[in-house]
């Protein structure tokens, strides 16, 4: 058995070589579809730290009416500190939200004059509460709806944040079909290269293969280089997909770290995830190679 | 040990190679089966080691009815029957060593076994020192020897040559004869599909003639009559 295999092997290394311009093209449109799926695996860790980073940022800022004093709303304090869904809250005070203002509108005269003519503190006190999950916002609004409370809020303001992380869902979700789109076509084409491949093969040692056949070859032995090669194929292909993508994401990450300003760990995921993510595109690669090997035996190997 | 029982070979759409042939071959035996160009020879030899079917009737070989044999015992059958033809189909790649190993190659054989075999092979084809070189460098006569060899390696128990003088010489096709004759010696059943007067008759072995598909004659030690 492990004679038969190592010749069936060595029959497939030497199918490989000898039509060495056919293997490269096969293994180059191999390694283009596993870029493929890769491109998509990063652009998935990509949404997923930019969906954390902004929901990390959200907050809802709850706006009280001037008139709402400091104990009034020290018990809206306590009383969203009881839910377990409140991760913090933080009071600004209505001088603080001049100060505030006023820091923020430093060089604009005609604001601060308008401010100074009003003639007093305009503003009311402002909480700014954070979730533990950003699903629970819309639990922490409608528990503000409290008639004990309700009186005293002049505004919640939520919807912003939950645009901006739409918005990302939407774009990403639009990249990512564009993306299952992308690799499902260089499946296809990579079954159909497959197919053409060992169709070539199998013209090519066609003498082989009939004195294999007068010999007493069993059909498993003729059949069995040309599916490991197949095999083959997607191995190469992997190794050489991971090879090119680690620099290409060397470049990448500082660059998406920058922007998020903290570490996406895009990297540290492919790494983490290496022999899942490598094992799983090899697996995939050699079953649809093999099936599409299968095809052109079927259709042309004659035993 | 090789017994046809009223086999037909029907060609789509209907052209008839082979019609109603009944034939018996003892163990050991040489036969010669003989006949013009297109009269079924072939097709006969081609239905011995399962190259192809018939559309009628029974093959047995060894007790084994082969007329519907299962495609995964084809190659366990054709261990059994050496098969040598006109063209050679030697890989032209490969020496006259590796081209006789090929055979073990494929079957499965260890390679110590391979190495003890393919030099004694070689030995008795009388091509004991052209182990290393390539088909190319070898005659016609020597080139259908390492065919015989590459054959004989399974030791089989029965041997089909399908015109093996067609593209020799006179004297390479008396040594191709010898050497059959030699491989018959050892208890070899051979069955030679040949078309050549002077070899038939030299032989003086079994002859049987087919015409037009069918048996015309079947003689103990015949000559060629066509």
């Amino acid at each position: 058995m492990f004679i038969a295999f190592y010749r069936a092997s060595k029959f497939a290394v030497q199918n490989f070589w000898r039509n060495i311009w056919l293997s490269i093209m096969t293994v180059s449109i191999l390694i283009l579809t596993l870029l493929s799926i890769n491109v998509l695996l990063t652009l998935n860790v990509v949404t997923d730290r930019a969906i954390g980073y902004v929901e990390q940022r959200v907050d809802v800022s709850v706006y009280f009416y001037e008139t709402v004093t400091e104990e009034q709303l020290t018990s809206v304090v306590s009383y969203l500190r009881t839910l377990t869904q409140v991760k913090d809250v933080q009071v600004v005070t209505a001088d603080e939200a001049l100060v505030r203002f006023q820091e923020q509108h430093q060089g604009d005269e005609e604001i601060l004059q308008s401010l100074n003519e009003y003639g007093g503190n305009p503003f009311g006190s402002t909480l700014i509460v954070q979730a533990y999950n950003v699903d629970d916002f819309d639990f922490i609004i409608s528990a503000l709806d409290h008639p004990d409370y309700q009186e005293w809020i002049r505004e919640k303001d939520f919807s912003n944040y939950q645009d901006i992380i739409n918005s990302i869902e939407e774009s990403t979700q639009r990249v990512r079909w564009f993306g299952y789109g992308l690799s499902a076509l260089f499946l296809l084409i990579t079954a159909l290269i497959v197919f053409n491949t060992v169709r070539m093969g199998i013209f090519i040692h066609r003498e082989e293969i009939g004195i294999m056949r007068l010999v007493g070859a069993s059909s498993w032995f003729i059949r069995s280089p040309f599916l490991l090669e197949a095999i083959f194929y997607s191995f190469l292909a992997t190794i050489l997909a991971g090879a090119l993508l680690y620099p290409i994401l060397l470049q990448v990450e500082p660059k998406m770290d920058a922007y998020f300003g903290g570490s996406t760990g895009i990297i540290a995921y492919f790494v983490q995830n290496g022999l899942w993510i490598f094992g799983g595109q090899f697996i995939l690669l050699s079953l649809l190679n093999m099936l599409a090997t299968s095809f052109a035996m079927r259709r042309y190997l004659k035993i | 040990m090789i017994r046809c029982k009223n086999i037909s070979k029907i060609y789509h759409p209907d052209i008839v190679a082979l019609k109603n042939v009944s034939l018996h071959i003892q163990p050991g035996e040489f036969v010669s089966i003989v006949g013009q160009s297109g009269t079924g020879k072939t097709t006969l030899a081609k239905l011995l080691f399962a190259e192809e079917r018939p559309t009628k009737g029974v093959i047995e070989i060894g007790g084994w009815d082969i007329s519907k044999i299962p495609d995964r015992d084809i190659p366990v059958l054709r261990r059994q029957i050496g098969v040598v033809f006109q063209d050679f189909k030697l890989l032209q790649k490969k020496t006259v060593a590796e081209n006789v190993a090929f055979a073990l190659e494929v079957s499965g054989e260890r390679p110590k076994r391979i190495a003890e075999v393919v030099p004694q092979v070689l030995r008795i084809v009388g091509l004991g020192d052209r182990a290393h070189r390539y088909p190319n460098q070898l005659s016609g006569g020597e080139q259908q020897r390492v065919v015989i060899a590459r054959a004989l390696v399974h030791r089989p128990k029965i041997f089909v040559a399908d015109e093996p003088t067609g593209n020799l010489d006179t004297i390479n096709t008396r040594e191709i004869i010898d050497l059959l004759l030699r491989i018959n010696e050892f208890g070899t059943t051979v069955v030679l599909v040949t078309h050549n007067r002077d070899v038939v008759n030299a032989l003086k072995k079994r002859v049987i003639t087919i015409d037009h598909g069918e048996i015309v004659s079947d003689v103990e030690e015949g000559r060629y009559r066509i």
